[in-house]
């Protein structure tokens, strides 16, 4: 799999729902190249946000490989697995999810301070990072006290701010209005592109999945 | 439909609604407690004044002790006058009284017993059986009674106000205001706790609220609901919880009944605890609907009035104009009222500074940005943002912490004081009374050719009137207990005196005098100030060269050494105090049996005393220490509730900690360390006002309230006991915690 930073190989999950078996990602083989985005689109409950969870090791599928940067992850779930998942979260993925991406106990400078931290980055660049995301001005404010635009901006300098390989959005615009979806969704690819990190976005935007390099369709997978 | 969708929260959230109606229930429990103890010590009390209200007793002019032949002497020349045996028997079998009807039938409607039936021992027994129960080893005072404080007496005898003891009523009244002023507190933490947990819950709910007013549901009927769902949980909260609080009262009756019976000399007549004491029920509901209800009349903004700039500045005020108050009072009641305001400024300023102390400690951890910890940095502005949502149950926590500290000091305090003052009262190995008719001072020169003996001294027992010469002849004298001591050795020079002049035990046997600390505060006696004493009519100056420590008795006393006594004193009682040396108690014992022909003597072993004086005392705590400690359970009970809810709130951004790359032991950390500093930083804001709450019952309310005073000491030790017990208290939140988190994988995203 060498030239893909993300490589997904017959992954199977499934719930269990009143004794069925109710199959969620189905046999999904899919990769990501470096600086490759990727929409994955589907009706709602065709498993966006579940598969992003797998992709980051939130949730452990039942059958398959899931391959980061040449390092392969199956179904285990022991200790060596979990800690494992958790350093790439920190320091090579970045997700952003629909909302609730901020600690309301921290301004917007101090939330992307700690997860630069968190992710070994010392060059102190937050509020370069929210400037580029055009949040500059709001840097000491709290999340409660900006709009909901800007708190997606936030989170996504906080996200390029750590200099991650692979980005997983999930539904980042789906609470934004039509114009302020616009506007972080430009922001998101714009940057994704300077960065020339990998993005793998989840969303029922039509529009949004079109501005990706590849769509993937959950809904015909499988 | 419409009180279903009302209720999906508490379906949701089962645990608020358990954690509510804990809540009213220990809160019941705790002030139906405290309130039937003080109101039972007020009907005692009363009961008490009443026995001995509007009647007068005879006494000889002369200074001797009333006797039969006095009584047949009155009654010969037509007085209505009855024998009142008094018979001091610890609780809980508590005082007696033996009267005889027979002669009570000349006091008409006045007699304190109407019939046969009233001598059933409750207090009133008759007298014949009193004076069997007196030799028992009990002390005992016969009185001669009389009906009314106006008639007409042959000479030799004079009329007196007939008290039982030294006069208790203003420290009676003391006790009660002490029992009062904890019940206040017990009802102002209960109600901070009720409404902060209430509040929560009602918060949570707005946006349900909000979508049924979408759908139509007009605001009154969503409080009409509000009220309805209140009104049943306190019909279904308060109920046992007056149950639990009334059997908690009769557990606690018995040490009440010796506090009573230890500091004021008073008897807990044997009262019935009766039905379930709806009065307080009354109280209970009008608290939690008036706290809960609060919120519709004053709806408050999310976050807390206690921490706005207005409430700072008026907490300081408080603080300032509280403290004042407490040092510069003369009564009681005023040192309670500015102990008030310095808890309400306290409440008003902690939440605030608490909040301040770790948005600094936040700031100061991203200065350094070298060394910057961005995860402090956040624990610091969390912990911050909990300082001021959970205001409420934080202030009734420090208010309680605070409780437990002051009480613990000043009973620690007293029973190591008690137990060194009891160690010099009955320094010797035993003591023998003198029998009636008994020769002491042959007894005395027997004991001194006892070979091999070792220290003793004589001590005689009798009344004096006293008057301090600054108070002028005009002056009431005072009557005091006498005790008359020959020789002086180290069974008393060793007393640790509270002041004295130089080589007081030399003054003393020169002729000077002390007094004991009741005495001394009542009457502004000092060390030097010259008192008039009048002992069996005959009347002396002298001056007082120390002031003695006399826990536990309210009444007056003065320690002279016997030679100063006047040729006409005769003794109540007398009884030498006795180191055994070489000898055994046998040889000594026999000898005295000898020279006094009375072969059974009454010898008292001071090891048993001091055993049975330090279970008394032990219980005579046991109450307030009891409240203070299950206050003390109530408050962290409800902060517990009042973290996890709040925590419960954030598990979101746990979850988010593990989403940026913190392992799970990792988050759950960060969970212990929040929630074991958020407790230990309210238990450390209690130090202080702990400290200060000790120093205002050591040198404020114990002098005011009961006439002496107590050392005043502190105990790190026990702050390390109730900081060990914040830690585990944290520990157990975030163990709870964890529980929710790996229940709710995914968190729940606000």
């Amino acid at each position: 799999m060498s030239g893909t930073l993300l490589a997904v190989e017959r992954l199977n999950l499934a719930f269990v729902s009143a004794g069925q078996r109710v199959p969620v990602i189905n046999n999904l083989t899919f990769s990501v190249a470096p600086g490759e985005s990727l929409a994955v689109v589907g009706r709602s409950g065709s498993g966006k946000s579940t598969l992003l969870n797998l992709l980051c090791g939130l949730q452990t599928p039942d059958d398959g490989v899931i391959a980061i940067d040449n390092e392969s992850f199956g179904n285990a779930s022991d200790a060596v697995s979990i800690a494992r998942w958790a350093e790439l979260r920190r320091q090579l993925i970045g997700v952003v999810f629909q909302q609730a991406n901020l600690m309301p106990a921290l301004s917007l400078v101090d939330n992307v301070r700690l997860r630069t931290h968190l992710a070994g980055r010392h060059k102190q660049d937050e509020r370069w990072w929210l400037q580029r995301l055009g949040v500059g001005d709001q840097a000491d404010r709290y999340p409660d006290r900006v709009s909901g635009g800007q708190a997606q901006r936030a989170a996504l300098a906080m996200v390029f701010a750590m200099s991650p390989s692979l980005i997983l959005a999930d539904e980042p615009t789906g609470s934004l209005d039509r114009h302020t979806a616009d506007e972080v969704a430009e922001s998101l690819f714009n940057v994704q592109v300077e960065t020339g990190c990998a993005l793998v976005l989840a969303t029922h935007d039509s529009e949004l999945a079109a501005c990706c390099g590849r769509v993937l369709d959950l809904s015909a997978a499988g | 439909m419409l009180i279903r969708a009302f209720l999906s929260h508490y379906q949701r959230h089962p645990f608020q609604l358990a954690a509510l109606m804990l809540m009213i229930v220990l809160a019941t429990m705790l002030w139906t407690g405290v309130t039937v103890l003080t109101d039972q010590a007020r009907s005692s009390l009363a009961q008490s004044e009443e026995t001995v209200a509007a009647r007068a007793h005879i006494v000889r002019t002369d200074g001797q002790p009333v006797g039969v032949e006095d009584f047949v002497r009155l009654r010969k020349t037509g007085v209505c006058v009855a024998p009142w045996l008094e018979v001091k028997r610890p609780a809980p079998e508590g005082q007696v009284i033996g009267v005889d009807p027979m002669s009570m039938a000349c006091f008409g409607r006045s007699a304190p017993i109407q019939d046969a039936a009233s001598l059933d021992g409750m207090p009133f027994m008759d007298i014949g059986d009193a004076l069997r129960v007196s030799q028992e080893g009990y002390d005992s005072q016969l009185y001669l009674i009389a009906p009314r404080d106006d008639i007409e007496l042959p000479q030799g005898y004079a009329l007196r106000a007939f008290s039982l003891a030294p006069p208790t009523g203003e420290l009676a009244d003391s006790f009660l205001l002490n029992l009062d002023a904890l019940s206040l507190l017990v009802l102002l933490i209960t109600g901070l706790l009720i409404r902060s947990v209430y509040r929560l819950g009602l918060v949570q709910r707005e946006a349900s609220f909000e979508l049924l007013y979408r759908f139509g549901v007009l605001p009154r009927r969503i409080r009409q609901l509000l009220v309805l769902e209140l009104v049943v949980l306190t019909a279904v909260g308060v109920p046992p919880g007056l149950w639990l609080g009334a059997s908690l009262a009769e557990a606690l009756g018995t040490g009440f009944g010796q506090a009573l019976g230890s500091l004021f000399d008073l008897t807990l007549y044997a009262e019935s605890f009766g039905s379930l004491p709806w009065r307080a029920a009354v109280v209970m509901v009008a608290l939690v609907l008036t706290v809960c209800l609060l919120e519709w009349v004053f709806p408050q903004p999310r976050q807390p009035a206690m921490v706005s700039a207005y409430a700072r500045l008026g907490g300081g005020a408080l603080l300032l104009a509280g403290a004042l108050g407490v040092v510069l009072a003369t009564e009681l009641v005023w040192v309670f009222a500015g102990t008030a305001l310095v808890f309400a400024g306290v409440g008003l300023l902690t939440p605030p500074l608490l909040a301040a102390v770790e948005e600094r400690r936040s700031v100061r951890s991203g200065a350094t940005a070298s060394v910057a910890d961005p995860l402090r940095r956040w624990r610091a502005r969390e912990l911050s943002v909990m300082f001021r949502q959970l205001a409420l149950p934080v202030v009734a926590l420090q208010f309680s912490i605070a409780a437990v500290l002051a009480v613990h000091a000043l009973v620690t305090t007293f029973e190591s004081t008690f137990e060194q003052w009891l160690g010099q009262r009955l320094a010797a190995d035993f003591y023998i009374e003198v029998p009636q008719g008994g020769d002491s001072a042959t007894a005395a020169r027997r004991l001194n050719a006892l070979e091999g003996l070792g220290t003793w001294h004589l001590v005689a027992h009798g009344k004096a009137q006293v008057r301090p010469e600054e108070a002028g002849t005009g002056a009431d004298p005072l009557t005091a207990d006498l005790m008359a001591l020959t020789p002086i050795t180290d069974l008393v020079s060793d007393w640790a005196l509270l002041s004295s002049a130089e080589r007081p035990w030399r003054e003393l046997a020169s002729g000077a005098v002390m007094v004991n600390e009741q005495l001394a505060r009542r009457h502004d006696v000092e060390v030097g100030s010259p008192l008039e004493l009048t002992i069996a009519g005959t009347r002396m100056r002298t001056n007082v060269v120390g002031i003695y420590a006399d826990y536990g008795r309210p009444v007056a006393e003065v320690l002279l050494h016997a030679d100063t006594l006047p040729a006409a004193f005769t003794p109540r009682s007398e009884s030498f105090s006795v180191n055994k040396g070489e000898l055994s108690r046998d040889v000594i014992h026999d000898r005295l049996a000898d020279t006094w022909g009375a072969p059974d003597l009454q010898v008292r072993d001071n090891a048993s005393i001091r055993e049975l004086a330090s279970q008394i005392f032990d219980q005579t705590f046991l109450l307030t220490r009891a409240i203070s400690a299950l206050t003390l359970v109530l408050a962290a009970v409800a902060l517990l509730i009042m973290i996890w809810v709040f925590f419960t709130t954030r598990v979101w951004y746990f979850r988010l900690l593990g989403v940026w790359g913190l392992q799970g032991h990792q988050v759950r950390r960060q969970l212990r360390l929040l929630s074991v500093r958020l407790t230990l930083t309210i238990t450390a804001a209690a130090l202080p006002l702990g400290i200060w709450l000790t120093w205002v019952l050591v040198n404020r309310i114990n002098p005011l309230a009961f006439g002496w005073s107590l050392p005043m000491d502190l105990y790190p030790v026990f702050w390390l006991e109730l900081g060990l017990m914040a830690g585990a208290a944290g520990l157990l939140v975030a163990h709870l915690m964890r529980r929710q988190l790996e229940r709710d994988a995914n968190g729940e995203r606000p």
